[in-house]
């Protein structure tokens, strides 16, 4: 049995690293809670515009189609956490980003990456992918202007011809204890895309466009893919501490268990001391009784 | 009373009006218009400058608008600005910043990538200097 003294130690020792994890946990639920009131202040936008861009872009179909001769290449934007402590979080995006550069490789196209957050430039040299931009060191993840840097990045590869498809891997937020990895293609813009915004929408609305239609078409498809990406700047924020505010519970869980365990070791190894000295002073007075 | 509508001026970090209005004025592409109630259905995109709200209760709303999108729909009007803010906001910009920024835009063709948004920069600081001068003006 380890000696009292060392129990001692671990305990202290567990004891810091609870307090650590629990302040964690504090501080991921008070950022949650921001990120998901700043969800919810971005919908209306968010709604308005997906209804605006669906009514044009029906009918301006061509004007969203990748460049002619485009290269056979896709572009995925990886959002992950600059930092760990967050349970199978990035694992869980970094396995969703290989199962999609499998499926772009597998229709003929070269893949290439843009990496938001250290975590995912970290896994994506590892696997040696191209890397053309990275965003490391986000203090918030979730503002417009990274969401409209890489949206204007991704639009310049696009009507270049440097790519053909676009499309984002982020986290998206069910609840604090559910986040689902997901693969969400930006371009070429999925037709309807307001069904599952707005909950289905009838024919395109005819509206009187000005200047024309097809001058404001970039206008609003530029608008489109920054909203997009910013919703899931926002999504995947929130997920993370979400995810990681169940695992700092958890870890906090269990070193409580910990403490509870080596206190009742300390205890007995206490115990055992005191017996030993009883037996020792017994002895020594049996001794000189005799 | 004049007729009036419902109109909503959002951005991406949540809504800046929500009531109704007599009439909207704001600058697209074209040059300046405005919504009054019953307009047909509309978009149009815009450019940065004064967004001008006439309240129901005869109130008159300014906000300094960037970039943005408006949608009128069956008599309702949504404004999507990209950034808004009241024009008490709107600091003067360095006046070497405007210069330097009206200088590389002059040096650029139109046809380079990064043009639109340099344009854009360029037209948000002529707007922050513009309101700056005309506050300045009023409180003389």
């Amino acid at each position: 049995m380890a000696s009292l003294k060392a129990i001692r130690r671990r305990i202290g020792s567990v004891r810091s690293t609870q307090q650590i994890t629990r302040a964690m946990k504090l501080i991921s639920a008070a950022r949650l809670r921001r990120v998901q009131e700043a969800l919810q202040s971005a919908r209306p936008y968010h709604e308005a515009l997906v209804r605006v861009a669906d009514s044009l872009f029906a009918t301006e179909r061509a004007a969203l189609d990748p460049a002619e001769n485009a290269k056979q290449r896709a572009l995925i934007v990886v959002i992950a956490s600059d930092r760990g402590l967050c349970g199978g979080y990035n694992a869980n995006l970094m396995r969703t980003t290989e199962e999609e550069a499998r499926r772009a490789a597998r229709d003929g196209m070269e893949v290439r990456f843009y990496a938001v957050g250290r975590k995912a430039l970290d896994h994506l040299r590892r696997a040696n992918h191209e890397v053309a931009h990275q965003r490391i060191n986000n203090p918030r993840l979730a503002t417009f202007g990274l969401a409209q840097d890489l949206a204007s990045r991704i639009l310049t590869e696009y009507r270049a011809g440097e790519v053909a498809e676009t499309g984002l891997v982020y986290s998206q937020f069910g609840s604090a204890l559910s986040q689902r990895p997901a693969y969400e293609r930006l371009l070429p813009v999925a037709e309807q895309k307001a069904d599952e915004a707005t909950g289905g929408i009838a024919a395109p609305i005819d509206y009187l466009v000005e200047p024309s239609r097809a001058k404001l078409v970039p206008v609003v498809l530029r608008g489109y893919l920054e909203d997009s990406i910013f919703h899931a700047l926002l999504e995947a924020e929130a997920s993370e501490h979400g995810a990681r505010m169940t695992a700092m519970d958890s870890a906090t869980n269990n070193a409580a268990d910990m403490i509870e365990r080596l206190t009742l070791e300390m205890n007995r190894a206490r115990q055992a001391s005191i017996t030993t000295e009883l037996m020792d002073i017994v002895g020594g007075a049996e001794a000189l009784r005799a | 009373m004049a007729a009036t509508f419902a109109f909503k001026l959002v951005t991406p970090d949540g809504v800046l009006f929500d009531g109704q209005a007599e009439q909207v004025n704001a600058i697209n592409p074209l040059g300046e218009f405005g919504v009054l109630a019953d307009h047909t259905n509309y978009t149009t995109s815009l450019v940065p400058g004064l967004l001008t709200i006439r309240t129901a209760v005869g109130q008159t709303l300014e906000y300094m608008v960037t970039s943005g999108l408006v949608e009128v729909r069956d008599g309702v009007m949504t404004a999507l600005a990209q950034n808004a803010a009241p024009p008490e906001q709107a600091e003067a910009p360095d006046e070497t910043e405007l210069r330097e920024a009206e200088e590389r835009l002059s040096q650029m063709s139109m046809y380079e990538p990064d043009y639109d948004e340099e344009q854009q920069s360029v037209m948000v600081l002529r707007v922050r200097r513009d309101v700056a001068d005309s506050r300045r003006a009023a409180s003389d």
